[in-house]
């Protein structure tokens, strides 16, 4: 292996862990907002832990999508290229 | 939860189960290599005519999408007959069409336009639905070989998610696409509906047009990053284990929790694409 290629190497890992890292910053806080809001609510109305729960999943489904598009870059680069 | 299983309940699900652990066992005792070669490509046929793009075929993703719409209509031969008192299958399918309909009744204002957008919302659903859980069960996958040829894995992967390929996401975003601004032309007429194009200020066209072509972008790329992201990381964390138990979780949370959320994800936001076009 030369230094290019090495160089190559080193820039796809490090390249993947930022992007993956910094990806999961946004849906992190993101997903903490809706859990501590549906857990706030369940407490104040336990009678509806069964829609609210339901509602919450989805809730963070759609939050976690950036992260997810995080991910499938961050094995583009490590697997693709 | 009070749960009433017949016996041929308990064989069917003994039969899943039972499923999973021989696919295990198999993989223990033939000693399974796993290479991280092919991961995340795509098995490839060049047309023998004509060049670029159009040219080349994902045989894989057009054989299950076959397999997928033949599920689907195998199983709507087998609920022909819909009775007062419903039976297992068709309960099943009564359940989930209820409440794509509720889904579609609540957000649509106008009464004459219920009907055809449940009809697109459950197709999608359907579709997806299936297609996701397919992805859930051990079964023969393929990648490209070395030396150009193609290699069949057979129950060291699950079977091809035909939503795990770009492609057909985002077919399916584009026709979400299209017929929410034929809907917009029918409801609004020509002119208002190009009109539209120009609020608040006539300036904000270029930002318009970019917020409409984002959505069946992100649209696709939502199912696609998920199933496919799903399907690579059971692939690597189960080769971290050696395919010790592990594998088989995975591709049980994200083929059937994942891929039943992401499916139901999908069709709310086709209904509110449409819906939000069409007030």
């Amino acid at each position: 292996m030369d230094i290019g290629e090495g160089l190559m190497m080193m820039g796809k890992f490090i390249g993947a862990g930022l992007a993956m890292g910094i990806g999961a910053i946004g849906p992190g806080i993101g997903e903490g907002r809706v859990g501590a809001s549906a857990m706030e609510a369940m407490a104040r109305q336990p009678e509806m832990i069964g829609t609210l729960t339901t509602r919450m999943i989805l809730a963070d489904a759609i939050a976690e999508t950036t992260g997810i598009y995080s991910l499938v870059i961050a094995f583009m680069i490590l697997l693709v290229v | 939860m009070n749960l009433n299983l017949t016996k041929s309940d308990k064989i069917f699900l003994g039969v899943i189960f039972g499923g999973y652990v021989a696919v295990l066992i198999y993989m223990v005792v033939t000693g399974y290599r796993f290479q991280l070669e092919g991961v995340g490509q795509r098995w490839i046929y060049q047309l023998p005519f004509g060049e670029g793009p159009l040219s080349r075929v994902n045989p894989l993703t057009i054989i299950m999408t076959w397999v997928v719409m033949g599920l689907i209509i195998f199983m709507a031969t087998r609920v022909k007959v819909f009775k007062i008192i419903p039976g297992k299958k068709q309960s099943l399918l009564e359940s989930l069409l209820d409440y794509v309909y509720d889904l579609v009744k609540d957000s649509v204002s106008r009464k004459e336009y219920i009907r055809p957008i449940f009809d697109i919302a459950a197709s999608l659903f359907l579709f997806v639905i299936v297609s996701n859980i397919i992805g859930s069960f051990p079964g023969i996958n393929a990648f490209p070989a070395e030396n150009g040829g193609v290699t069949f894995t057979i129950l060291a992967d699950t079977w091809y998610a035909p939503t795990s390929d770009l492609n057909m996401n985002l077919m399916l975003a584009f026709f979400v696409f299209v017929m929410s601004h034929v809907y917009a032309i029918r409801v609004k007429g020509l002119k208002n509906w190009g009109k539209s194009f120009f609020e608040p200020i006539w300036w904000m066209f270029p930002i318009n047009i970019i917020g409409e072509i984002a959505k069946p972008i992100s649209h696709a790329l939502r199912l696609f990053g998920n199933i496919m992201g799903g399907a690579i990381l059971a692939l690597i964390l189960g080769y971290l284990v050696k395919y010790f138990v592990l594998p088989a979780a995975l591709w049980g949370i994200f083929g059937l929790f994942f891929g039943a959320i992401q499916a139901l994800i999908f069709t709310i936001l086709a209904i509110a694409y449409i819906s939000s076009l069409i007030e």
